[in-house]
């Protein structure tokens, strides 16, 4: 999991798992959220993914949600909302001058 | 009607993933692992898909919680030893292992460096390291105890020097022992390469 820390780009991975725990999710969930909202374009192995909720909860991205049962849940926290808001304020960004030079929307 | 079968693959996980695949197909479903033994239950041809893990550098603690992470995705998750000992109680110094090496022991991560895990098949093929920047991560874990073992022999080749036998057999040794390590580079490499493309 290696987001670009200079740019503030996050990889695709790790703003979809964001957006996975907006809603708390066990792991399972997060890997058919995933697979569910690319249409099975991303399909993520689940030690890759055990891998990358290790990695954002170090981070303070997210964190374990509830005392629950043994299956644990994940839920994103403040720092990880912001991160997450961040980033869609990038990909507006490059949106808007993409469309602007290739065409194809109003770049209001 | 159970049958058992009796192999052993050391360090070759690929080819003991296509084994326990090959079962399988043929319609064998793995129910317990033993030291060599195998024990498959009959099962519908080609229901299950098998990955095979390395997760010797792992505490106990660490073992656990992705074993029980795997077990909440479904899967069934087998322990398999990736050496072959049969003493009853022992202790291993692991210094590869993360975070400045680690003891193992008889009851804790002795005997189960692997993990086998199962899965039913959906039709795609069962993989558990799908990212690139974590594939990387993992076949540096992998190579990290024959970096060990190349550094032993060649301290080993240094207090011999000038015996002729053993420093023959320490480089002879040193020269296997980075058989593993030249496979794993050639993969990070390869996956490496994949990525200057994509950024």
């Amino acid at each position: 999991m290696k987001d670009n820390v200079k740019s503030g780009a996050l990889t695709e991975v790790t703003f979809f798992i964001l957006l996975s725990v907006f809603t708390p999710k066990h792991g399972y969930a997060i890997m058919q959220f995933i697979e569910e909202k690319t249409k099975g374009r991303l399909v993520l192995g689940a030690g890759s993914l055990y891998g990358a909720i290790n990695t954002l909860t170090e981070k303070g991205w997210i964190e374990p949600y509830g005392e629950g049962g043994r299956t644990k849940e994940y839920k994103i926290t403040a720092e990880g909302r912001q991160i997450a808001e961040k980033e869609l304020a990038r990909l507006k960004e490059l949106t808007a001058t993409a469309a602007e030079i290739i065409g194809g929307g109003d770049p209001a | 009607m159970s049958i058992v079968k009796r192999r052993f693959f050391a360090g070759f996980m690929r080819s003991q993933e296509r084994w326990l695949n090959s079962m399988a197909d043929k319609g064998y479903r793995l129910v317990k692992t033993g030291k060599l033994e195998y024990t498959f239950d009959e099962c519908e041809p080609g229901k299950y898909r098998y990955a095979v893990e390395y997760v010797g550098d792992k505490s106990m603690e660490d073992e656990e919680a992705y074993k029980a992470f795997l077990e909440d995705m479904g899967y069934t998750v087998f322990y398999k030893n990736i050496n072959l000992d049969f003493s009853t109680a022992k202790l291993v110094y692991r210094p590869w292992a993360n975070k400045g090496g680690r003891i193992s022991t008889t009851g804790s991560t002795l005997f189960k460096e692997l993990l086998i895990v199962e899965k039913e098949n959906d039709g795609t093929e069962f993989r558990l390291h799908t990212e690139k920047e974590d594939r990387i991560e993992y076949y540096k874990r992998l190579s990290h105890p024959w970096y060990f073992a190349v550094f032993l022999c060649l301290a080993l080749m240094v207090i011999y020097w000038p015996m002729v036998l053993p420093v023959v057999l320490f480089a002879g040794l040193t020269a296997l022992f980075a058989l593993p390590i030249i496979i794993m580079e050639c993969r990070i490499h390869k996956i490496k390469k994949e990525k200057e493309l994509e950024e």
